[in-house]
């Protein structure tokens, strides 16, 4: 094993541990949006991006572990977040269009605020 | 015509993949492109040449779809780094040359992955496609970039 | 071989750490679910497909390359489309945009048509 060897194993794991830091944070400031909200869609595209960068942190500890099988697993979580997302969509529409109490009471709310700033 | 050669283009891969005893990826690949060779060699008899122009357009296709996104995404992360947020965004109507379903779906994809454009809604006559902007200064110049770019290139590889 | 792979895995990893970090900035500094979803469809695909195209990379066999292409491939595809469906769906039950927007034309058809 050569020094340059020695160099790039050192410098991939490094790489790991700052990007395991770095998706961290994000998860953090993903889950601050979905708490505070203030609307449903802005949580669902919380909820979405979550997925999406659990998708990635998944791929970072495969590169960690030597695990190439978590491929596989995030494939699986793509595919279950898509539709998780497409049903949250499909949820917002209906309630919607059935005048939901809590989503009319958000729209009303987004209306005002434009009209507060006109 | 198109799809023929592209069938068999397949099918000859496939025996490839075969007569040889292994169906690896790189195997199957390597199969696909002695196919193409073969089917260039007898290019009078099955209009090779529209074939490969097509292949070609959609390969650019692909490509400044893959640069688009690149270039959105850093675009995306230089507006959200800069201490003071100012945007202009707005929702504005594109009209569409494309009429098929399948082509409006691709444009709107593209639309959706590209630098500052996300497409909201199809007008029901399915002539309108309404794309929110992140910064629209002038919304004559993001409609031409999109008839321009995108809507030109699909209309190119696929008709 | 190895090492150099090593230090494009690392690189790659990194990059697309930066792109789904700004995304997450992105979904808290950007001012409304529009803009939002600009910042989460974009940033976040292509740093998620980067780490997944990493790992392919990373594994050095041709099936689990393939793999991944393939995922990245299925990611872009969906990504777009979720988020079409979002802000269709928000547009429709009535969300408003922010007071920034300068323009919005499926308002002004919008109020035609009940007009």
């Amino acid at each position: 094993m050569s020094g340059f060897d020695a160099f790039a194993a050192d410098f991939l794991y490094a790489c790991v541990s700052i990007s395991l830091f770095i998706l961290g944070v994000s998860f953090l400031l993903i889950v601050y949006r979905i708490i505070k909200g203030p609307t449903l869609p802005d949580r669902i595209v919380g909820l979405d991006l979550l997925v999406v960068v659990a998708i990635g942190l998944i791929a970072v500890v495969g590169v960690g572990s030597t695990y190439t099988l978590y491929i596989d697993i995030s494939l699986a979580l793509g595919l279950v977040g898509f539709l998780a997302t497409v049903a949250f969509a499909r949820f917002i529409l209906n309630r919607g269009q059935a005048k939901d109490f809590i989503i009319m009471q958000e729209v009303k709310q987004t209306e005002r605020v434009e009209e507060q700033k006109q | 015509m198109t799809n023929m050669v592209f069938l068999m283009n397949l099918l000859l891969a496939a025996a490839w993949g075969a007569i040889t005893g292994s169906f690896t990826p790189l195997n199957l690949i390597f199969g696909y492109l002695l196919a193409s060779i073969a089917l260039f060699l007898i290019r009078e008899q099955v209009a090779f040449r529209e074939y490969t122009q097509r292949a070609g357009k959609l390969l650019i296709l692909a490509g400044s779809f893959f640069l688009e996104l690149v270039l959105s995404s850093w675009r995306v992360l230089m507006i959200v780094i800069k201490p003071k947020i100012k945007l202009h965004p707005g929702i504005i109507a594109v009209p569409l040359t494309v009429t098929e379903d399948f082509e409006i779906t691709l444009l709107a994809n593209m639309v959706t992955l590209t630098p500052g454009t996300l497409s909201v809604d199809v007008s029901e006559d399915r002539k309108i496609l309404y794309v929110h902007c992140l910064n629209v200064p002038s919304p004559g110049e993001t409609i031409n970039g999109i008839k321009d770019g995108f809507e030109r290139q699909i209309l190119e590889a696929f008709r | 071989m190895t090492a150099f792979i090593s230090i494009l895995v690392g690189i790659m990893l990194i990059i697309g750490a930066i792109f789904a970090a700004g995304a997450a900035l992105g979904i808290n500094r950007l001012p409304d679910v529009y803009t939002r979803m600009h910042a989460a469809s974009k940033a976040g695909t292509l740093g998620s497909g980067l780490m997944v195209l990493a790992l392919g990379i990373y594994s050095q066999q041709w099936d689990d390359f393939m793999r991944a292409v393939a995922t990245v491939c299925f990611f872009l595809l969906t990504a777009p489309v979720s988020a079409h469906l979002i802000a269709r769906a928000a547009y429709v039950v009535g969300y408003r945009p922010c007071k920034e927007t300068s323009i919005d034309e499926l308002h002004m058809k919008k109020k035609n048509d009940d007009a």
